[in-house]
């Protein structure tokens, strides 16, 4: 075994010597050869004549040998590897067309896996991230998902539930960073000490939380981020010890987090900058009661070697034995539930379907290269046709041919994967630039070793995909056909352009599969921005602002109706001042974002309460002219009013279909309702009905909202809301300084228009359309290459017989009639098979399309004409030259 | 000269060359004129079959190759049996006595 193998190396590395030495052994066997005939007595011609009789074709003997040794593999290898090199040198127009059009789709294909690759398929960056879990609370019985919790809700999940070794309290929340210069709105997350340990962090810098850090409110120890830490502090090692005055409150830093941290979870609107301690359980948290669910999230690591189903079979007893505990507490048709979902997946699970999409796109897209470069391949095996005839005469095997050309065109596909690679960095960052920042773990993506790898992969199945057709062809040389004059190769290309005819199809019908895909995605987002949203964004400015929350309740400025409608008050008086703005309003859930909106259970007046399967709403808390501000429709009665105050009846105003659900046929005007079921709660009268108006974003339909008039009921999450003809930039700083005014401690903060907005909020469906488009036009535009060059082909071979249609009477225009049916014969058959493989592939995108169906009639008649049309297009110029043929010429040429 | 060769069945010149290794070390040409007169001219190896055959037996590892000088102090490759060629050679010589006296019996019976 051993010594076969030091044979085969020394033959394949010491070649040359072990060439040399057979020469020379064969040489001496023939001298010998020739003495034993001289010693007979033969003449020396005569001996020589004898002796090289007797030994046959040397060149044959030594490629036996060749063999023998077991080498013959790598050397043809090495052999075809050099003749590919030395073709595609002699070849550089097509070469470089080929490398350049096959290294964008690898670059392509790269950098998308790379993406898919890290935010999919990457665990992670935690220890054992297999076993942190998002746990979420639910009423389905009210179809509220991911509800809040309680602090004894969060106990029995450390003590009875026996599924988790660590549990944390996860909230994150806007924070006023106070005291210094210019006030500043960052990024807080609140947890429990063990959120640190459960994730296996490690600071960079100093100490991240432990039990130490226990209190029953915030503890005073804070921990930044890395950005936090180079934006505010320069990266200054002194930072330990520091002092931050947040929502008024003193925090001192204990620690710095690396710079690859981020927290796995929603955050309010950018990544988490501070991270504080608390134990939720005194000031300024409620008193620990079961139903004082506050806590909005918590994540958790489960104990080692309980799987999923095991953990969630647990805590579904958990919550059946706390409902039956606790009666009061969990209202039976509420149907109260724990349960888990793997972090990863509560991370990444809502961009799992674009990513997927877009993969698809992109292979797509390097199989329409492939199909385009075997053809150009094909048309240059015709030419290469003689001389693949002449090998097989001069003894090649098939086997040897066909090995040949695929060589050459994976060394082709490998040129260009290195390539590929090489531009997979530039294209990844051109790439991120456009994709949306709110797909999570964008910042850990890299070009790595399995990136690399897959690239590897892509470059070598479409070396051989593209290589195949060829390689094939090119073993079915006919010798007899090719030697002979005349006629020669007439058979020979009637076969070749069956083939390209094929490839054609094949290239058609998956450039229809992208342009389908492109289509109903672009009339997705099309459709999101022509519907109605309830409101008019155009020419509403927004802003975003968060008042302070002390943890000492005493001495929070903001804590009562009474503090709070002055401010709102005073601060739309001056707004209203601004030069250009003609209405302002405070609410606190902008349009079409879907962000923090209240999800509350509802009970209304003159229904039972055990009826009400899906009694719930967006609660949305507003000042008097925000329906003015966006303008939306009033339906019934009237919108809020100056003295929809405290002390006042307490009003609500509902939207139409919050109404046609909860009155049908009836007029809501004067009904009473109200939020929760608490006996305390105060009646609500509706005394409008707006038109619905699109909050939770433009493709959601959302649940039914009620607003509610904010100087009865405020929150400390508010925006402001103007209407102006002026743009944000010049706003921003106005807005900025009217609130300041107010309070100077105030930071102001996302200064946006509505339609700003609206195309952040759409940011993702507008990438994945507008990507999916531009690939479906690259592989329209590879399409139309190739049928121009298939047609060209076909003009060529038959000149001579159009020169003899032409002589014999024939029209240019009959000609060109010719021409263009051929054109028309491939793109049928190409609309064809891409209208039953669009139909198949287009369900799989229906996650992605919103008021469009998979099989939407328009794409589906609009797409075959497109692409009719460019394909008539393609084959016009060639059906043109055919035309302008000189049939004397083209007869004479025979 | 006679054309009286006899085909070799396949196989059986690998057999024929570790035999005459067995005796000694032998260059090539030597190794095709000595079967030749031991099987009294009946057999004539050609070269197009000798030397692939010995580059066979050396990547096996049953024989291996040295430079030496020839009776006539002329560079030539000699090539000796190894262990595990001499072990192969018993082995064949076995199988080729099973076969021929198989084969006999089945000629002189039927």
């Amino acid at each position: 075994m051993f010594d076969d193998l030091v044979f085969r190396l020394r033959s394949l590395f010491r070649r040359n010597v072990v060439e040399a030495e057979l020469e020379e052994e064969l040489r001496t066997h023939f001298d010998r050869e020739v003495e034993k005939y001289l010693r007979a007595g033969l003449s020396p011609a005569e001996s020589k004549r004898r002796a090289r009789l007797a030994i046959g074709g040397l060149e044959q003997v030594k490629e036996d040998c060749r063999d023998a040794r077991g080498v013959s593999f790598f050397e043809t290898l090495l052999q075809d590897v050099r003749f590919a090199l030395r073709m595609l040198r002699k070849n550089p127009g097509f070469t470089a067309v080929a490398v350049l059009t096959l290294a964008l789709g690898i670059g392509a294909n790269t950098a998308i896996f790379s993406v898919v690759d890290t935010v999919l398929l990457r665990p992670l960056p935690f220890r054992d991230p297999d076993r942190l879990v998002k746990v979420i609370f639910s009423y389905p019985g009210l179809g509220l998902r991911n509800i809040s919790f309680s602090i004894p809700e969060l106990e029995d999940l450390r003590s009875r539930a026996k599924v988790f070794d660590e549990v944390s309290v996860v909230w994150a929340a806007s924070v006023n960073l106070t005291g210094s210069r210019v006030p500043q709105r960052l990024e807080l997350l609140a947890v429990s000490p063990n959120y640190f340990t459960m994730l296996g962090a490690t600071p960079q810098l100093g100490r991240l939380f432990d039990s130490q850090d226990f209190a029953l409110g915030f503890a005073p120890a804070a921990v930044i981020s890395d950005g936090l830490w180079r934006r505010a502090f320069g990266t200054d090692p002194n930072v330990l010890g520091r002092s931050l005055q947040l929502d008024n409150d003193p925090y001192i830093i204990v620690g710095v987090l690396p710079p690859g941290f981020r927290h796995p979870g929603k955050t309010i609107a950018a990544d988490v900058e501070i991270w504080a301690t608390a134990g939720f359980s005194a000031d300024p948290f409620a008193k620990p009661a079961r139903n004082a669910r506050q806590m909005p999230g918590a994540i958790g690591r489960l104990k080692a070697g309980l799987g999923q189903g095991e953990a969630q079979a647990r805590l579904t007893s958990l919550s059946e034995a706390l409902r039956n505990e606790f009666p009061n507490d969990y209202p039976p048709v509420g149907k109260w539930s724990i349960e888990i979902q793997s972090l990863q997946e509560s991370l990444v699970g809502g961009v799992r379907s674009t990513l997927l999409v877009l993969l698809g796109a992109v292979i797509l897209i390097i199989l329409v290269a492939s199909v385009n470069i075997a053809n150009l391949l094909l048309a240059r095996a015709s030419t290469r046709y003689r001389e693949m005839a002449v090998r097989s005469a001069l003894g090649a095997s098939r086997m040897r041919l066909v090995r040949q050309t695929l060589t050459e065109s994976v060394i082709l596909a490998l040129i260009a994967g290195l390539a590929g690679v090489l531009t997979a960095r530039a294209v990844l960052r051109i790439i991120l630039q456009f994709v949306p920042s709110n797909i999570p773990r964008l910042h850990e993506v890299s070009v790595n070793w399995s990136v690399l790898g897959f690239a590897l992969l892509i470059s070598v199945l479409t070396g051989l995909l593209f290589g195949l057709a060829p390689a094939i062809q090119s073993a079915k040389a006919d010798l007899v056909a090719a030697f002979r004059e005349g006629t020669c190769r007439a058979g020979h290309s009637v076969k070749v352009s069956r083939l390209r005819g094929v490839l054609i199809v094949s290239e058609l019908a998956l450039a229809m599969v992208l342009m389908v895909g492109a289509g109903l995605l672009l009339r997705t987002f099309w459709g999101l921005l022509q519907q109605n949203p309830g409101f008019n964004p155009s020419g509403v400015v927004a802003a975003s602002l968060w008042l302070p929350a002390p943890n000492d309740p005493k001495a929070d400025t903001y804590a009562k109706s009474e503090q709070l409608t002055p401010f709102f008050r005073e601060v739309l008086r001056r707004l209203r001042a601004i030069p250009g703005v003609e209405l302002a309003a405070f609410t606190t859930s902008l349009p079409a974002t879907g962000d923090l909106t209240f999800n509350v259970a509802l009970n209304i007046e003159d229904r039972a309460v055990d009826s009400s399967q899906d009694l719930k709403a967006d609660l949305i808390s507003v000042t008097p002219d925000y329906f003015r501000v966006i303008q939306s429709s009033l339906v019934r009665g009237r919108f809020f009013a100056e003295n929809d105050e405290k002390g006042q009846q307490d009003v609500a105003i509902i939207d139409e279909s919050t109404a046609r659900r909860y009155w049908p046929g009836r007029d809501p005007i004067g009904r009473r309702l109200k939020t929760g079921r608490a006996a305390a709660a105060p009646w609500l009268t509706v005394v409008g009905v707006v038109g619905d108006i699109k909050h939770d974003g433009l493709d959601k339909d959302g649940v039914p909202h009620l607003y509610v008039a904010a100087y009865q009921r405020a929150s400390k999450i508010l925006n402001v809301v103007t209407r102006t003809s002026l743009p944000a930039a010049s706003l921003e700083s106005q807005i900025r300084s009217a609130i300041q005014s107010v309070d100077p401690g105030l930071p102001v903060f996302n200064v946006r228009s509505m339609p700003e907005i609206i195309g952040d909020s759409l940011a993702t469906r507008r990438f994945s359309a507008e990507l999916v488009a531009a690939f479906a036009v690259l592989a329209l535009a590879l399409t139309s290459v190739g049928i121009y060059g298939l047609l060209a082909y076909l003009c060529g071979q038959r000149s001579r017989e159009i020169g003899i249609r032409m002589a014999l009477g024939a029209q240019p225009g009959d000609i060109l009639r010719m021409i263009l049916k051929q054109g028309a014969q491939l793109a049928g058959g190409g609309i064809l098979a891409g209208l039953l493989f669009a139909a198949v592939t287009a369900p799989l995108i229906s996650a992605l399309l919103y008021g469009v169906r998979p099989l939407d009639p328009i794409v589906f008649l609009a797409v075959p004409l497109v692409l009719l049309a460019v394909s008539l297009l393609a084959s016009y110029i060639p059906a043109r030259r055919a035309m302008r043929v000189d049939p004397m010429i083209a007869l004479r040429h025979e | 000269m006679p054309d009286d060769k006899i085909d070799l069945p396949q196989g059986t010149l690998d057999l024929l060359i570790l035999k005459t290794l067995a005796l000694g070390s032998q260059h090539g040409w030597a190794i095709s004129e000595r079967i030749q007169q031991v099987s009294g001219e009946a057999l004539r190896i050609q070269q197009g079959s000798l030397y692939p055959a010995l580059h066979r037996l050396q990547r096996r590892g049953w024989i291996k190759a040295h430079w030496g000088a020839s009776e006539n102090n002329r560079r030539a490759k000699y090539y000796d049996l190894t262990a595990a060629g001499r072990r192969q050679l018993e082995t064949e010589k076995d199988s080729w006595q099973k076969l021929t006296t198989a084969v006999a019996q089945v000629l002189e019976t039927a």
